[in-house]
C-alpha cells in the first residue's frame, strides 16, 4: 500500500482523519443542539399560543353557562406560510370549536398535559394539549358553574426543520474549510519536521571509502528522535572504517612483503643471464635462486595460515571438535620446535600439572605454541632457556605461558606485536628469518576459541606471552 | 666509480653489487642497515648511493636527508617496494634523484645508475669526447681518431672517471677513493702504473697528449 510506505503520507493521513472525526461528531451535536433549543422554544410558544387561544372562549349573554369562541380576534400563525391547528374542547359540552384548516378526520385523545410530534399526511407537527384552563370570561354574580377547557395546538415543523439544516450547513461547510487549512499546516509542519531525516540521508549518501565523517547540521543532530540513528550510524561507521583501514593496510602490506622476495628472485635470475657463465656458475645460480623461490613459498604459507585463522576467526568455519589435552598439544609443539631449539643452542622447559581438557582442534593449538615457541626461541640468547608453564584455576580459564630470557620488547612496540606484518626492529627478524605473521596468526587462533593473547615484558628479563583459554565454554 | 649500496635483504643486495661489478667495472660498498650506510656515505665519497626504504637501525627516508642535510650532492637511487603517488613525491621532495620500485629489472637498475652518475658529474651524453678521444659508457669501448683501443679493467676504470671530469685535476687519492671498494688495500703507486699504461696505449702514434700530470696535485684528461 502507498500510504504505509511514507512517514509523510501516514502522518498527514492520520491528521486528517482525526481531523475529519471531530467535525463529524461535532456536526452532529450541533445539529442535536440546535434542533432541541428550537423544539424547546417552539413548545414555550405552543403553550403560550394554547393560553391565547383561552382567552378567546366566552359565556354567552344568557346566563346558561355555555361557551362561545370568539374567532374575530384570533392571532396569527407563527409560521403564515404554514398556518397553525388548535382545537378547543370543554367539560361539558366536548369539542367547542377547530381551526378552519384542521385535517379531516385527525382526531387527538384526551390525556395528560405534553408536547409531542406527530405526523400527519406527511407533514410534521408539533403538538401541545393544555388542559384544565379556566375560562377567563367569568363576571362576578354569576349563578353557574365555571367550567375548564383543554386546549390542543399544533405547528408544522418545517420552519424548525429548515433552520436545523441551515445549521447544520454552516457547521459543515466551516469544517470543511478548517480541515483544509488543518490539511495545509499539517502538510507544511510534517515536510519542516521531516527535513532533518532528508538532510540525514543526503549526508549518509556523501559517507565513502574516501570520506568516512557523518558531517551533520546541528539542527539534525540535535533532533531527539534521529539521535540514536546518528549515534548508531557513527559507531557502524567507525567500525567499517577500521575495517577498511586494517583490510587496505593488509593488502599494502601484503603487496610490500611479496615485492622484496620476487625482486631477490628476478635479480638472482637476472645476474644469471648477464654474461656468459660456466655450468658450476649456472648451477649455483639456480641453487640460489631456487633457495630464493622457496623463500617466497613460506611467505605464501604463512599468509594463507594467517587468511584461514582469520577466517575461522570470523566464524566462516564450524567444526566438530573433541575434547583435547592442552598438555599433550603444548609437548607435541616442544617437540616440532625441537630443532630450531637445538640450532639455537636453547633448552625448553615445560611445566604442567594435570590434564587441561580443551575443546578444539589440536592442529589449531599446536600451531599456536609453535608459534609462540618459535618467536621465544629465536629472542633467546645463547644457551637460554625458554619457560612453557600450563596451569588452570577452578572455575578459570586456562593460562598457557611462554616465557624468554632475551633481550625484551621495547615498550612502544608492545601493543604491536601482534599486528600483521609487524616488526619492531626489522633487522631481528630479517635475520631471524621471521615475517611478522607468526604472532598475528596466534592471536586470530586463539581469539577463534574466545580466548586472549598479551604479551609483556618479564619482571627480570625478557618476553612473557600469555594464553587463556575459557574452559567453560568448551566443557 | 664507486657505488654505495644500502640494502638489508643481503641476496638482493649482493645481486646488485655483483651486476654493478660485472657489468660496468664499478667499485661497490654494501651496507645492510642504516646506521653503518650513513657512516660509509660520511667517510666515503661516492658516485651514487642506491638506497633501500625499509632498513633496520636508520630509515632509507632518514638516511637520505641527513645525507642531504651535510651537504652531499652524491646522486641517490631509492629502491622500494611502495609505488604510492604520495611515497614517491616525499621522497623526490627529500633529494632522491630517482627512483625503482621493486621488484626491478637489473639491466634497467643499472642504466639509471649510469645515467645518475653522468649528470652528477654534468656529462648528459654516454658518449664523453675529449680532442678526438671517444669513451662509450654504455659498452665500455675507447677509440681514438677512429682507432680502437683496447684496455684493461682497471685502465678503463680510471679513464672514465678522468673522462667525467674532463679538465678538472683529479688526485690520486680521489682516484683512489672512487675506483676502489671499502674492503681494498689503498697503495697510490697503482695509480700511477695504471696511468703510464693508458698514456702508453693513448698517445701510441698522436703527437698530442691527452693525460698531462700536475706535480704534487694530480692528473688532468684534456685536449
Amino acid at each position: 500500500m502507498l500510504l504505509s510506505k511514507s512517514i509523510k503520507a501516514r502522518l498527514i493521513a492520520t491528521v486528517v482523519i482525526s481531523q475529519a472525526l471531530l467535525a463529524a461528531g461535532l456536526l452532529f451535536a450541533g445539529v442535536f443542539y440546535t434542533h432541541r433549543r428550537l423544539v424547546a422554544t417552539l413548545d414555550a410558544a405552543l403553550q403560550s399560543r394554547a393560553m391565547s387561544v383561552a382567552a378567546l372562549v366566552r359565556y354567552t349573554e344568557d346566563a346558561s353557562g355555555n361557551l362561545y369562541f370568539d374567532d374575530s380576534l384570533m392571532p396569527r400563525s407563527l409560521d403564515p406560510a404554514h398556518p397553525d391547528l388548535f382545537e378547543v374542547w370543554t367539560e361539558r359540552s366536548g369539542l367547542l370549536t377547530r381551526s378552519s384548516n384542521w385535517p379531516a378526520g385527525l382526531e387527538i385523545s384526551a390525556g395528560p398535559d405534553h408536547h409531542w410530534n406527530l405526523t400527519w399526511d406527511r407533514v410534521p407537527y408539533r403538538v401541545t394539549r393544555v388542559s384544565h384552563v379556566p375560562v377567563l370570561d367569568r363576571e362576578e354574580g354569576q349563578s353557574f358553574r365555571p367550567q375548564a377547557l383543554t386546549i390542543v395546538y399544533a405547528a408544522p415543523l418545517i420552519r424548525v426543520q429548515e433552520q436545523v439544516r441551515a445549521a447544520g450547513v454552516f457547521i459543515a461547510l466551516a469544517s470543511l474549510i478548517l480541515l483544509g487549512a488543518t490539511f495545509l499546516l499539517a502538510l507544511y509542519g510534517i515536510r519542516q519536521g521531516l527535513l532533518p531525516l532528508q538532510r540525514l540521508a543526503e549526508q549518509a549518501a556523501l559517507v565513502s571509502a574516501r570520506n568516512w565523517e557523518l558531517r551533520l547540521p546541528a539542527d539534525t543532530e540535535e533532533t531527539a528522535e534521529l539521535r540514536p540513528l546518528i549515534q548508531s550510524m557513527i559507531t557502524m561507521l567507525a567500525r567499517l572504517e577500521r575495517s577498511y583501514v586494517q583490510q587496505r593496510e593488509f593488502m599494502g602490506n601484503a603487496a610490500h612483503e611479496l615485492k622484496t622476495p620476487v625482486a631477490v628472485l628476478k635479480s638472482t635470475l637476472q645476474s644469471l643471464l648477464h654474461r656468459p657463465r660456466s655450468s658450476e656458475e649456472y648451477r649455483a645460480g639456480v641453487q640460489e635462486a631456487l633457495e630464493d623461490l622457496e623463500r617466497l613459498e613460506r611467505l605464501l604459507q604463512w599468509m594463507l595460515r594467517l587468511a584461514r585463522a582469520e577466517q575461522w576467526a570470523h566464524g566462516a568455519l564450524r567444526r566438530d571438535l573433541d575434547l583435547i589435552d592442552i598438555n599433550a598439544t603444548c609437548e607435541e609443539a616442544v617437540e616440532r620446535i625441537h630443532n630450531l631449539a637445538q640450532s639455537h643452542h636453547t633448552r625448553i622447559h615445560l611445566a604442567t600439572n594435570g590434564k587441561v581438557l580443551f575443546r578444539a582442534d589440536p592442529e589449531d593449538l599446536q600451531l599456536v605454541w609453535q608459534n609462540l615457541l618459535e618467536n621465544a626461541v629465536r629472542y633467546s640468547p645463547e644457551g637460554g632457556v625458554v619457560e612453557v608453564a600450563v596451569t588452570r584455576k577452578d572455575g578459570g580459564p586456562a593460562r598457557i605461558m611462554f616465557e624468554d630470557h632475551g633481550v625484551g620488547i621495547p615498550p612502544e612496540d608492545l601493543p604491536h606485536v601482534f599486528e600483521r606484518f609487524y616488526r619492531g626492529d626489522p633487522s631481528r627478524t630479517r635475520a631471524t628469518g621471521g615475517f611478522g605473521l607468526g604472532l598475528a596468526i596466534a592471536k586470530a587462533l586463539v581469539e577463534a576459541y574466545g580466548g586472549t593473547i598479551t604479551a609483556e615484558n618479564a619482571p627480570r628479563q625478557g618476553t612473557r606471552m600469555t594464553v587463556e583459554l575459557p574452559l567453560n565454554r568448551s566443557n | 666509480m664507486r657505488v654505495l649500496i644500502v640494502e638489508d635483504e643481503p641476496r638482493l643486495a649482493e645481486n646488485i653489487a655483483r651486476s654493478l661489478r660485472e657489468s660496468a667495472g664499478y667499485a661497490v660498498d654494501v651496507a645492510a642497515d642504516g646506521q653503518e650506510g650513513l657512516f660509509l656515505a660520511e667517510s666515503n665519497t661516492y658516485d651514487v648511493v642506491l638506497l633501500d626504504l625499509m632498513l633496520p637501525q636508520m630509515d632509507g627516508m632518514q638516511l637520505l636527508t641527513r645525507i642531504r642535510q651535510a651537504g652531499q650532492v652524491t646522486p641517490v637511487l631509492v629502491l622500494t617496494a611502495r609505488d604510492e603517488k604520495e611515497s614517491v613525491v616525499a621522497l623526490l621532495n627529500a633529494g632522491a634523484d630517482d627512483y625503482l620500485t621493486k621488484p626491478f629489472d637489473l639491466g634497467e637498475l643499472l642504466a639509471r645508475t649510469k645515467a645518475l652518475i653522468r649528470r652528477g658529474k654534468g656529462q648528459p651524453s654516454p658518449v664523453l669526447t675529449i680532442g678526438d678521444l671517444q669513451l662509450n659508457t654504455v659498452n665500455r669501448t675507447v677509440q681514438r681518431s677512429d682507432r680502437t683501443i683496447l684496455l684493461t679493467a682497471m685502465e678503463y676504470r680510471v679513464l672514465e672517471y678522468l673522462a667525467h671530469r674532463p679538465g678538472a685535476v683529479v688526485s690520486k687519492t680521489e682516484l683512489l677513493e672512487h675506483l676502489y671498494d671499502y674492503n681494498w688495500e689503498k697503495f697510490s703507486n697503482v695509480i700511477e702504473v695504471y696511468i703510464s699504461g693508458l698514456r702508453r696505449k693513448l698517445d701510441d702514434g698522436s703527437d698530442r697528449q691527452l693525460i698531462h700530470t700536475v706535480r704534487g696535485q694530480g692528473y688532468i684528461l684534456q685536449d
